[in-house]
């Protein structure tokens, strides 16, 4: 076991506004949600010494102008000057989970004592994927040309693949949809919060790009979440339960750029994650009450609960069925709604959920007696990274 | 279910660089051409800088017969890129190459309806000249069996 298990924590946590394109500049949607954080957290501005992101627009083909479509560490330093700052960093691999994680690790090194980390995305105006223009370079000359555009078409493929290989139906996927969408609905910060979604509404929905229907894709919004860190020490001390960090794992998953609908790489990219987690935290799967899975597109989250370990390989479509997510479930999974409800927001948001749960601060989503709170807050096939909080510290 | 018109669509321009330039001389002259290991007899697409199987740099482009089966492939029903409006649905298909398993190559399904693609058909490389440079290799349901 990791000697560093349940030495950091996480505090508060911020929103900003959830909106469907941009009203405001995105800096002041990160803003809101770190001052909501900060507040959350009972600190004063002033407090806070470290702060990290992952600033990566993930539409392609739109411009990059800091602080309108991305929030860098430079924009949030800019808007706060914070008088005490001492440790910043901004990844630009495995997501806002990298953050995250180097957060933690300078938290241990005593190099900051309060760090923020936020995660804003933009939803850029016109189509959100674009093929590049008239020429395609790099890894796209052998996809581009095809009408492969951004992730999705990328992401179906694979998805038939698993749907051929499995000899399962896309139809099941339905529960998922429709189970997060319950959840959402009692998320006041979800984008989707109001409205409901049927297992008809999914079956009937339009098809995006085969096997991926509409409501297997996240919605993109505009928007901003945040969370505080701190030594458990010092969290203890603050105004809400601390929801303290028993592990982490990283892992990209191997795939040279422009290979695309290979299956290979789930299982590596998700379990070497996954593994280092358990390693560390001394857990295993049937420890966890409650996990958020990465959905940025449906398909990410089967592949999470196998590579993870929740269930072997080419089950997950049946595994979700027959209440086994819900709330009173097995395993109750994305209990805030999941990306395809609250909104494009990438997996800050369920890193917060899987905090939240641990402190027993997920209100009306709370399950019952959490101690052990799982996350993978990326999509496997891509790069993995996972979390394990708990309630108490052992 | 009609097949996908393709006259109308302008794909993006495949622009070679010094991994991928020997990939589209050979498909200018017709043939499929992808990475060969030297050292293992691993085939690799996309190119690569080292073989993926062994990390040896002695990668030679060789012709394979570009006969192969569907590995996956989406059929796109959303014009994201107007460019391609005009074929929507359209499949996008990845092949494996008998020669060539674990290179995995992405095409268009060319002269059939979109929903002739099904993972396991098998399928043959054709040629189509984009302009006097690139000419790109596509996929048909393989002759044989049509």
């Amino acid at each position: 076991m990791w000697e560093n298990r349940c030495q950091v924590a996480v505090s508060g946590v911020g929103f900003s506004t959830i909106t469907r394109s941009a009203e405001v500049p995105l800096a002041a949607h990160a803003l809101q949600a770190v001052k909501a954080a900060v507040d959350d957290s009972g600190l004063d501005m002033a407090d806070i010494d470290g702060l990290a992101t992952y600033a990566e627009l993930p539409a392609s083909g739109h411009a990059i102008v800091d602080g309108i479509s991305i929030v860098s560490v430079n924009c949030m330093m800019a808007m706060l000057k914070l008088p005490n700052l001492s440790w910043h960093v901004q990844v630009e691999t495995v997501n806002i989970g990298g953050a995250v994680q180097q957060a933690v690790n300078a938290l241990l090194a005593g190099v900051c004592t309060y760090a923020v980390v936020w995660r804003g995305m933009h939803n850029p105006r016109g189509t959100y994927q674009n093929l590049p223009g008239t020429y395609a370079q790099g890894a796209a000359q052998f996809t581009a040309p095809y009408g492969f555009g951004g992730p999705g078409q990328g992401m179906a493929v694979a998805y038939t693949r698993y749907l051929e290989r499995h000899h399962q139906p896309r139809e099941k996927m339905a529960t998922l949809a429709v189970t997060q969408r319950q959840y959402a609905n009692k998320n006041s910060h979800a984008y989707f919060y109001k409205t409901p979604l049927t297992r008809e509404d999914y079956l009937n929905s339009r098809m995006v790009a085969y096997p991926f229907c509409l409501y297997d894709c996240d919605i993109p919004v505009q928007g901003a979440v945040a969370i505080v860190l701190t030594t458990a020490e010092r969290a203890r001390h603050l105004k809400p339960r601390p929801a303290y960090i028993a592990g982490y794992g990283q892992r990209l998953a191997f795939e040279v750029a422009g290979r695309i609908g290979s299956l290979s790489n789930y299982m590596e990219g998700g379990s070497s994650s996954s593994r280092l987690t358990w390693e560390r935290s001394g857990f295993t799967p049937k420890d966890v009450d409650v996990a958020q899975i990465y959905d940025g597109f449906s398909a990410s989250v089967l592949y999470g609960l196998e590579s993870y370990g929740f269930c072997q390989e080419g089950e997950a479509l049946d595994f979700i069925q027959d209440g086994r997510i819900e709330l009173e479930g097995e395993l109750p999974l994305n209990t805030f709604g999941g990306s395809l409800s609250t909104g494009r927001i990438h997996g800050l948001w369920h890193i917060i959920e899987g905090a939240l749960q641990a402190s027993g601060r997920a209100g009306e989503r709370q399950v019952k007696d959490v101690q052990v709170s799982f996350v993978g807050a990326s999509a496997p096939i891509v790069q993995g990274t996972t979390f394990i909080f708990v309630k108490e510290p052992y | 279910m009609t097949m996908s018109d393709w006259s109308k669509v302008t794909r993006p321009i495949p622009v070679p660089n010094e991994w991928t330039k020997p990939f589209w001389e050979a498909a200018k002259q017709g043939v499929l051409a992808l990475q060969h290991c030297q050292s293992c007899g691993h085939f690799q697409h996309p190119p690569y800088a080292t073989c993926v199987n062994c990390m040896s740099i002695d990668l030679t482009f060789e012709p394979v017969q570009g006969k192969g089966t569907i590995y996956s492939y989406s059929i796109m029903y959303h014009a994201g890129d107007q460019r391609f409006a005009a074929a929507i649905p359209y499949a996008s298909i990845i092949v494996e190459l008998d020669e060539a398993k674990g290179a995995l190559l992405a095409g268009n399904l060319l002269d059939a309806p979109s929903t002739e693609a099904k993972v396991g058909r098998r399928v043959e490389v054709v040629f189509q000249k984009l302009n006097d440079d690139i000419t790109l290799p596509q996929f048909r349901l393989a002759q044989e069996e049509a």
